[in-house]
Formats: structure tokens, sequence, C-alpha cells
């Protein structure tokens, strides 16, 4: 090998080499061993001026790389596959979007038409409304804030207790032992007054 | 003749038709890029590692992952720019990675303590190795020494401070043309002493396989 073929490698690898020659000198370093150690040995100078402390002195990488891609047979990726997936990638965010927009808006729409079409209840307020709705599917029975001492019975039997009887109603806040013990001196009395006569 | 022809291949343009190159599978294009970074990305991973065998495994698993994302590589920014952030996120996943694994792993006190002291002696290489590393480096610092001293100021001017040769020329008062004979004398020189070691070298390695 020349001289010169090595000179222009160390001009080709400092960038002061012309366009022709360099594309030139590019495609016979690929096939000629004796370039390519120039060209490694050129660049182990460089590596050893520019090796920061903790570095190694790196020299021939390249070899030992190429046979590892050789040995695990690393592929390249293909670029368009990589475009492809992610337009896909990007395309399938879009329709997920989409879909849960149209799924709120059909939701919310819905809501707001069976809000619209729902009428006002109709509330019974007599006993025969209660038995004969104005419309059944639709009736309420008005409940009247009121105490009871049935206070787990449906509220048409609570009406229809108040309006067929008349017997007062204790409310449910009165005291049951109290109660109890009013009754039994109210019997007492009666069975002493029974007694004196 | 283009009148581009003419005009000179910039560093980075010379890595691009590299890099073209690779692209189209041509592993021995691959092999000079290789070669032309594997110090600039030794020296980045040496930030985050410091264990050398371990810098010298990942700076292969870097250009390995260069290998693979070739395709994307555009040419926006420099091919040492699109390295560099590879070599950065790979020696941080190297640590991550290793930090499980001692997470994972008992020690003894006695070993966490000695081990701790010999950072700086601590790898895995053979004797052989290290000797023939440390041979290595003792042979490039000695030739580099000994290169006279306008061969030794143009080729520092141009690989530390990174000049051009008009740059150079400038600074060293001399024609250009003088400067590209200065720097290839030096590299010249450095190779012929470095002959003798390396084909040595690589007879050994023969022997090993």
């Amino acid at each position: 090998m020349s001289d010169k073929s090595k000179q222009n490698i160390s001009e080709l690898m400092d960038g002061e080499l012309t366009n022709d020659c360099s594309r030139f000198l590019l495609k016979r370093l690929q096939s000629d061993d004796t370039l390519q150690s120039s060209w490694n040995n050129y660049h182990m100078l460089r590596s050893c001026l520019q090796q920061e402390h903790d570095a190694p002195l790196m020299h021939n990488l390249g070899a030992s790389v190429i046979s590892q891609i050789a040995s695990d047979s690393v592929v390249i990726e293909p670029v368009q596959e990589r475009r492809f997936n992610g337009w896909m990638k990007s395309l399938a965010g879009s329709a997920i979007a989409a879909s849960v927009a149209l799924v709120a808006v059909l939701t919310f729409n819905q809501t707001r038409v069976e809000n619209s079409i729902e009428p006002l209840p109709v509330y019974a307020k007599t006993s025969e409304q209660l038995v004969n709705p104005p419309n059944a599917a639709m009736v309420r029975v008005e409940q009247p804030t009121r105490y009871t001492r049935f206070p787990t019975l449906t509220p048409q039997i609570q009406t229809y207790l108040s309006e067929s009887n008349n017997q007062p109603q204790i409310p449910v806040y009165y005291n049951a032992e109290y109660a109890n013990k009013i009754i039994i001196q109210t019997r007492q009395r009666a069975r002493q007054n029974t007694a004196e006569e | 003749m283009n009148p581009s022809d003419q005009e000179k291949m910039s560093e980075k343009t010379l890595d691009a038709e590299l890099v073209e190159q690779a692209k189209a599978g041509r592993m021995a294009a691959f092999e000079l890029l290789v070669n032309r970074y594997q110090q600039k990305v030794a020296n980045v991973i040496a930030k985050f590692i410091k264990d050398r065998h371990e810098i010298q495994d990942v700076a292969q698993e870097v250009f390995i992952k260069v290998f693979r994302a070739l395709p994307n590589f555009r040419g926006d920014s420099s091919f040492y720019t699109w390295i560099y952030r590879i070599a950065v996120n790979t020696s941080k996943n190297h640590l991550v990675a290793k930090s499980r694994r001692i997470q994972n792993t008992q020690v003894e006190f006695e070993d966490a303590e000695s081990f701790a002291i010999n950072e700086d002696y601590r790898n895995l290489d053979t004797p052989d190795a290290v000797y023939s590393r440390g041979e290595l480096e003792q042979t490039m610092s000695k030739a580099i020494a000994q290169l006279p001293e306008d061969l030794k100021q143009a080729i520092v001017l141009r690989e530390v401070d990174g000049l051009s040769y008009e740059e150079i020329a400038a600074q060293m008062d001399c024609p250009i043309g003088t400067v590209r004979s200065r720097i290839f004398r030096a590299r010249d020189a450095i190779d012929q002493a470095m002959q003798p070691l390396l084909s040595e070298e690589s007879t050994r390695k023969q022997h090993v396989r």
C-alpha cells in the first residue's frame, strides 16, 4: 500500500479529502485489510489522545461487535414497519378516544331525553284515587307526616286505617312503659272505684 | 466533473455515507464506524461505570443497539450526538440492572468491604488481557512521546484541540500542505510503532481460539 493511500485515509478521517476521493477510498477500505488496519490504528492514536482517565483504551471493538452481531444474527429493524406501527398506534389511540367520546355524548343525550319525557307525578289524595288511580303507572301516594304505632306498615294501609278507624293514634315517641303504667293505673282506679261502690 | 466532487467531504458527511452503507448491509462500513467512535463511547460510559471490563461490555452493547436502530437515524443530528444518547441510556440501564442483581445477592460484610476499597483494581479480566492492554497503552504513550516536536504539536492540535487543518496552519505558521504531511507522518509513525505489538496480539488471539 502506498503512502499516498495512507495519507488519503488520514485526510479522510479529518474531513479534508474531496468527495469523489472519499467515496472511492471508502469502497476500497471495505475490501482492503491493510487499509482497514491503518484506519483502525490512526483512530487508536486518536483514542489514546482523547482517552479520559477512567476509560480503557479501546482498540478494534468493531471486530468483536461484528462477530457478536453475526453470532446473534442481529437484524436491522425495518424502518417502514416501525413507522406503520407508530401510525397504527396513533390511529388506535384516536379510535379509542373517539369511541369514549361517542359513548359519553350518547349517554348524556339519552339521560336528557328520558328526563324530558317523564311526566310529572300525580299524587293520590283520597282512598278512591288510591283504588282507582288517575294514572296507574305513575301514581304516587302522598305521605303526610304522621306518627303511628305501626311505622312499618305501608302508606296505603296507614291511610286506610286513619280514614276508617276513629281510634286516636298514639305517637310513636310515647314511652311504651309510661303508657302501660298509665293504663295500669287507670285500670286500678277503675277497680278501686268499683270496689268502693 | 461535478463541482461538488471537488468539495471536501466533511466528517458529518463521511459518517452519513458510512451509515448509509451500513444500512445497505455492508458490515465492513459499520465496523469502520465502530472503530471511529469506540473511544468517545467508552469515555461516555466511563462517566457512569468504573469497572473497565464492564465499560467494554457496555460499549459493545451500545454498538449492537446502534446497529439495530440504524434505520431510525435520519441524520437530523450528528451521528455522535445520536450514539451519545444511546450510550447514556444503555449505561443507566446497565447500572439499574446491576443494582437489582446486587440487591438479590447476599454478600458477606468482609467481602463487601474489600470490594469497595479495591474499586480501581476491580475487574474480571484475565491477567493476560490486563497485561496486553497495559502494554498497548504504554507502547502508544511511548510512541507519542518520541514523536518529533512539530509532528506532536500538529497531531495534538488536531486530535485534542479539534482544530481544522487551516487553523493549525495559521497557528503553526506553515502552509496547509505541511500540516497535512505532519499529521499523516505522526499517525504513520504511531502505526509503525504499534504494528509488532498488534500482530503479536492477533497471533495470541488466534492461539486462544
